[in-house]
């Protein structure tokens, strides 16, 4: 314990064996820094250029005309630049940065090699960028969340290929044999990755499968993306920062046995509720709508199992930037799901599923989950590669607030705005411009929304450049959000 | 977790399991299937296409026209896909057989346009998706007559209908110029075109303008999905209904000094649209490709599998599996 007897730190076992293990940490931390640096880099760029691209997005959906005349500005190209940039840009490169940290400090091994993954995030760029380029170019192949054209998925392709078998070869080399949750879900996003990005292209491009099964290819590999590879990575930090940061170990084992196995069992056969009432077989789709029904198995022990983790430390997130970023993340899994399940069930889903509340979805997944989560991550682990604090407790607190408020105010008008939708497109006595005239002020409170996402984003990208500076503090004590010595004295 | 084994074969294993289920199976199940044909083989539908269909294609999925317009009609009882007449049917997977890509779309900021071919001007019907049976007029009905002079003039011979059609449908009629046995009675099923018409109100300007497709025929103009409307609207989409939000494809134009005598393919436009005297706006080669996929998308022939609204369920088990209602829902 420390002296305000709040642990914020990593719980101290005895001196000396403390000591050897903060210097063995701190050597693995240093092992990785040039290559986790490098991803969180590139991620913060394209997260900073795919907020400007979903600005625009966003602002043409209700002002069509704007710059409408250039071809690469056209809104049909600029919104899967948007999408793609977000996606392949800054999650996956994020998520990628965070997971090869993770996997140096559970396999207790140095990470031998760096440069190799510096190659393989300089090989991610170009490949991201020749994608994003081509979209803009008019060089889509045309489906979603698929968009990027041949020559840039084979870029990638080869780059995930050095990134993840250095994460798997890391996993050879670790030391001791318990094997932390984490680990479960980091090495299934990455062996679960490969498979599903090959399987979509052989099967869309390569050996492309005839007619509509081509969407139902999509639709599978969009969802496996959002939760084999995003989700799991998600999960996977928050089962590791939720206990580190509290210091206290995780509530059940078992609870996160049945969590991940069950996860990685419905929450693959989900994607096909997306078609409901579609050219399709009736049995794939009423499969994905059970197995999205039974995601509520994870959702409710991996909550339960975190919950009961942080029962009695929810005060901390007062002070610890990490922990209040990934818990909101962690929460935000929860309603994800909840969500995900009302609009699968048919009877909603008619009145949804050409909506924007399916956009709402997306983004309740990739922004309120993952990339919360993943924030949070940044929170904990760049300071550790720099040596450095967060210098400003202020811009922390802004960046949370403005993504909080942010990604709500989105998701309830996204939610509200493509309900009414529905409703009014379900109705055939209104003609079908009136359901488009319906959604327009959300649609307007959208791009407030997305104001304040720019404006977090913004604060987030020049707080980070201040640390890459080597502008943080010189500290031996955390960044805290408010200060803990006046808050805590009376406790504990 | 202790054994490193389980934990790889569990990986692997549930993803193996999710990848056969949800793709294998299917490709198993609804991955070849052949064109529909009648007993004389004249009758084949859907036909592959090419030429500038293929790159109008392209240029559909380069300017992501599929994210604000799907291609596939729901079912009456689900949806009211129908009743907007956005088609005469449910889409099902036959329709797609040679698409590729295929964009079915997720998102409705626009029409549906599954079967936007299918309501051009009768003398401007594509021929080529159904292969036959091109819809003889826009299934608009009566409310924009000039973009349908012959709603239900087309028929040629009325078959006598299924016995457990209804006989709501006055004209059918196999719309199809190809040579059709009048004694084979299975397709017989009525021209999509008097199908809608029948299930809306015959005389339709009040009642069915609501749910008349939008935009609607705008004096000056075109006709309504003809080729040289579809130009104007994508130049100039509020030209034609001022409250659509979809951009405007000028980059897809070329605005230039009338050399000779104007050019036979020079927008109609109107208005601040208007090029000044002496200019004309002629669609590139992009454009007009891609006016030829528009009019070429057409699903409106009829399916052995898929019951036609306002006709005749034709087999009891659906290819696609979904539950067909036991009745055909009440016309409107």
């Amino acid at each position: 314990m420390n002296a305000t007897g709040i642990p914020l730190k990593e719980p101290e076992v005895s001196a000396v064996a403390g000591d050897t293990e903060q210097l063995e940490r701190a050597y693995i931390d240093a092992s990785t820094r040039v290559p986790v640096l490098m991803f969180y880099t590139s991620s913060i760029a394209w997260l900073i250029l795919g907020t400007l691209l979903a600005g625009f997005v966003s602002w043409k959906l209700h002002s069509p005309d704007l710059l409408s005349d250039i071809s690469f500005l056209t809104w049909g190209r600029v919104r899967p630049a948007h999408m793609n940039v977000m996606v392949y840009g800054w999650a996956s490169m994020a998520g990628m940065g965070t997971a090869i940290w993770l996997m140096a400090r559970l396999c207790r091994t140095v990470l031998r090699y760096p440069l190799l993954l510096v190659a393989g995030a300089c090989f991610w760029n170009l490949g991201v960028l020749l994608g994003v380029g081509g979209i803009l170019l008019g060089d889509s192949t045309g489906y979603q969340w698929l968009e990027f054209p041949g020559y840039a998925a084979i870029i990638l392709f080869v780059a995930y290929t050095l990134v993840a078998s250095w994460a798997v070869l890391m996993f050879r080399y670790r030391r001791g044999d318990q094997i932390y949750i984490t680990q479960w879900y980091l090495l299934g996003a990455f062996l679960w990755f490969p498979w599903l990005y090959s399987a979509g292209q052989l099967m869309l491009f390569v050996v492309p499968v005839q007619g509509v099964l081509q969407s139902a290819v999509g639709w599978w590999y969009a969802n496996n993306l959002l939760f084999l590879w995003f989700g799991a990575i998600a999960l996977g930090t928050a089962y590791y920062m939720i206990p580190k940061v509290i210091g206290r170990p995780v509530y059940s084992y078992h609870l996160a046995t049945i969590g991940f196995w069950s996860y990685a069992l419905f929450s693959s056969w989900t994607g096909m509720q997306r078609l409901v009432d579609g050219p399709f077989p009736a049995w794939m789709i009423t499969a994905s709508i059970a197995a999205t029904i039974l995601t509520m198995i994870p959702v409710a022990t991996v909550g339960l199992n975190h919950h009961m983790t942080m029962q009695g430390y929810f005060p901390l997130m007062r002070y610890s930037p990490t922990l209040r970023f990934t818990v909101f993340g962690a929460m935000s899994y929860t309603v994800f799901s909840v969500i995900g399940v009302l609009i699968s069930l048919r009877s909603v889903a008619r009145y949804v599923n050409f909506t924007q509340a399916s956009i709402a979805y997306s983004h309740l997944g990739l922004y309120a989950f993952f990339t919360m989560v993943i924030f949070g991550s940044m929170y904990y682990i760049v300071p550790r590669l720099i040596g450095r604090e967060w210098r400003y407790a202020s811009l922390i607190k802004l960046h949370f607030w403005a993504s909080a408020y942010g990604i709500g105010l989105m998701t309830l008008m996204l939610l509200a705005g493509g309900f009414l939708q529905g409703v009014d497109m379900q109705n055939p006595t209104l003609a079908f411009s009136e359901s488009i005239e319906t959604t327009l002020p959300y649609l307007r409170g959208r791009s407030l929304a997305g104001i304040l996402l720019t404006a977090s984003h913004f604060i987030f990208a020049y707080h980070f450049g201040l640390m890459l500076l080597g502008l943080g503090r010189t500290s031996t004590v955390p960044t805290f959000l408010n200060p803990v010595e006046a808050e805590a004295s009376g406790g504990h | 977790m202790k054994g490193l084994a389980p934990l790889f074969l569990g990986i692997f294993g549930t993803f193996a399991f999710s990848w056969v289920g949800l793709t294998v199976i299917p490709n198993w199940q609804i991955g070849h299937l052949d064109p529909q044909s009648d007993e004389e083989g004249t009758d084949i539908y859907p036909q592959p296409q090419s030429g500038m269909f293929e790159r109008g294609a392209r240029v559909y999925a380069a300017n992501g026209c599929i994210y604000c317009h799907s291609q596939q009609v729901r079912a009456d009882y689900a949806a009211a896909d129908i009743e907007r007449k956005w088609g005469n049917r449910r889409s099902a997977p036959r329709d797609y057989i040679f698409e590729q890509p295929v964009f079915l779309g997720k998102m409705r900021m626009g029409q549906d346009i599954a079967n936007i071919g299918a309501r051009a001007p009768a003398e401007q019907a594509s021929p080529a998706p159904a292969g036959a049976a091109a819809p003889a007029a826009s299934p608009s009905g009566g409310t924009s007559p000039a973009a349908s002079p012959a709603p239900q003039g087309a028929a040629v011979s009325s078959p006598p209908p299924p016995a457990n059609s209804p006989a709501t449908a006055p004209a059918a009629s196999p719309a199809s110029p190809a040579p059709k046995a009048p004694t084979s009675p299975a397709p017989a099923s009525p021209s999509p075109a008097a199908a809608t018409a029948a299930n809306a109100s015959p005389n339709a300007s009040p009642t069915s303008a609501a749910g008349a497709p939008w935009p609607v025929q705008t004096a000056g103009e075109p006709p309504m999905y003809s080729a040289a409307w579809h130009h104007v609207h994508l130049y100039s989409p509020r030209s034609i209904n001022g409250d659509s939000n979809m951009p405007s494809y000028r980059f897809l134009y070329e605005k230039r000094r009338i050399r000779d005598a104007r050019s036979a393919d020079a927008l109609q436009l109107t208005g601040s649209d208007a090029p000044p005297e002496g200019w004309e706006v002629v669609p590139s080669f992009d454009a007009k490709c891609l006016v030829a996929y528009l009019m070429a998308l057409n699903q409106s022939h009829p399916l052995n599998d898929v019951r036609l609204v306002g006709g005749a369920p034709a087999a009891p088990v659906p290819a696609a599996g979904s539950p067909a209602p036991a009745s055909p829902a009440p016309p409107k």
